[in-house]
């Protein structure tokens, strides 16, 4: 199964299910011309498509019997109702706790820090400054109250794992291409991998709080442990696409200025 | 499901639905249940699991009515909501640490005892169209997932993205991924038909 660049980059599957702007699309009619393994995907392409159409397709339960389904769903949607009568409480519970440690840290930062200058001398303090000094651009909304407080954890807890993730992003910056070895690759692949899924829970949590620049870091951190983790092969070239990733994006400087709140 | 709720716009239901009307919510889960079973079942590859997602699917989207965005097609809120509720199914019932978009889970999928036969020995008495489902059924997740909504469901790209909160790239390789192990097993049942002809 021989292939070439067009077809390594994903533009042929672009192609055949017609994603590709027109004049994109021409330009790999005239490919198609030319190269024979291309043309081989497509047909590949369209044979997987007939194979898979004459296949009946499964969108019911057996023999279409529906009843199950909806009596096991009607049963659960009264747990749902439930939930969404006792959530309204639950969350006016959960406001009032933290507008209640809202007002107490604002107290306590008010009567121990009559100035900004002045070092927070309690650890909600030192939590509550260490959101304030963060850049403009990725500090949240400064409303006093609730969706401070979260935030302001939301941005240490995001803090403390940049400092984690950074070990890896150094660690693939400065690898060198032409002498790393596959254990070094295996090992910040295994790292990667093991910090995607929080990542991905601080990204969300960020968009879901507007602190889009937040999230923005995040999601560049995001893409390179995911490249890094879906790359098997420790050879140069992998390498050197995580690199310049992580240049491209910038990463390690973003990642300095979220984590230092310079 | 009443002649109203039958020809009542998707929003309308939606409205209804989140006012308390349990009938609106029916006609929604009529309408649309067959979509959410055919992407299920095409993730899970069996009813029961299939069952499982249909309904986590059903019960998420009556716990958001309130936030479903009246100027966006309730079929693209719909897709996203089945589309992570593939994902946390695989998470509940995969072993610590997995993440569906990762070799390792890929591995790991590879590995699994109940994965059956390669392509080679699955071509042997079945039709392509079988030997290409059983090898869907052996993708990583995330390829299988991204190859379904692409392929099946006709979702572009920047849309399966966008509900999976994905690059538009990592989509692409990861369909490319999927079709690069597909075309093999299409090749490999070639040749094992070629052979014992």
């Amino acid at each position: 199964m021989s292939t070439c660049g067009l077809a390594a980059a994903g533009t042929i599957e672009q192609y055949f299910y017609g994603e590709l702007t027109p004049a994109d699309a021409a330009r790999v009619d005239v490919h198609l011309r030319e190269c024979a393994a291309c043309r081989q995907h497509v047909d590949d392409l369209r044979a997987i498509r007939s194979a898979l159409s004459a296949r009946a397709r499964v969108d019911a339960p057996p023999a279409g019997d529906w009843s199950g389904f909806t009596r096991r769903l009607d049963s659960a949607m009264p747990t749902a109702r439930t939930r969404r009568t006792v959530i309204p409480w639950l969350a006016i519970a959960a406001t009032l706790t933290l507008v209640t440690a809202g007002v107490f840290v604002t107290s306590r930062i008010s009567r121990n820090q009559p100035t900004l200058q002045t070092p927070p001398a309690s650890t909600s303090a030192q939590e509550a400054a260490s959101a304030a000094r963060l850049p403009q651009a990725v500090r949240p909304a400064t409303n006093a109250g609730v969706a401070s407080v979260a935030d302001q954890s939301l941005v240490r807890h995001s803090e403390e794992h940049f400092e984690r993730s950074k070990l890896v992003v150094l660690g693939l910056a400065t690898l060198d291409p032409h002498q790393a070895h596959a254990g070094d690759w295996q090992h910040e692949r295994e790292l990667a991998g093991s910090l995607l899924p929080d990542t991905r829970l601080y990204r969300l949590a960020a968009e879901d709080r507007g602190m889009t620049d937040l999230a923005r870091v995040l999601g560049d951190l995001e893409t390179v442990l995911l490249e890094t983790s879906m790359t098997d092969h420790p050879d140069r070239e992998s390498l050197e696409r995580v690199q310049r990733l992580i240049a491209r994006r910038d990463l390690v400087v973003k990642m300095n200025v979220v984590g230092s709140g310079i | 499901m009443n002649g109203e709720y039958r020809s009542a716009a998707d929003s309308d239901l939606v409205a209804r639905a989140a006012a308390g009307d349990g009938s609106a919510f029916h006609a929604l889960v009529e309408r649309h249940r067959a979509m959410v079973y055919r992407v299920a079942y095409q993730f899970a590859g069996n009813h029961h699991d299939a069952e499982d997602i249909a309904q986590d699917v059903f019960i998420k989207v009556y716990r958001s009515l309130e936030r479903f965005r009246y100027d966006a097609q309730l079929t693209s809120w719909l897709y996203r909501i089945v589309m992570n509720a593939c994902i946390d199914h695989r998470r509940r019932h995969a072993p610590a640490g997995w993440a569906p978009f990762t070799d390792d889970a890929e591995l790991k999928m590879l590995n699994a005892p109940e994965e059956g036969p390669g392509p080679e020995e699955t071509a042997y008495g079945l039709q392509l169209g079988e030997v290409l489902e059983a090898e869907i059924a052996r993708l990583p997740p995330g390829q299988r997932l991204v190859f379904t909504m692409r392929h099946h469901e006709g979702l572009k790209l920047s849309e399966i993205a966008d509900a999976l909160g994905l690059a538009e790239g990592t989509v692409k390789r990861q369909l490319h991924a999927a079709v690069h192990r597909l075309r093999a097993a299409l090749s490999a049942s070639r040749v094992t038909v070629g052979g014992r002809a």
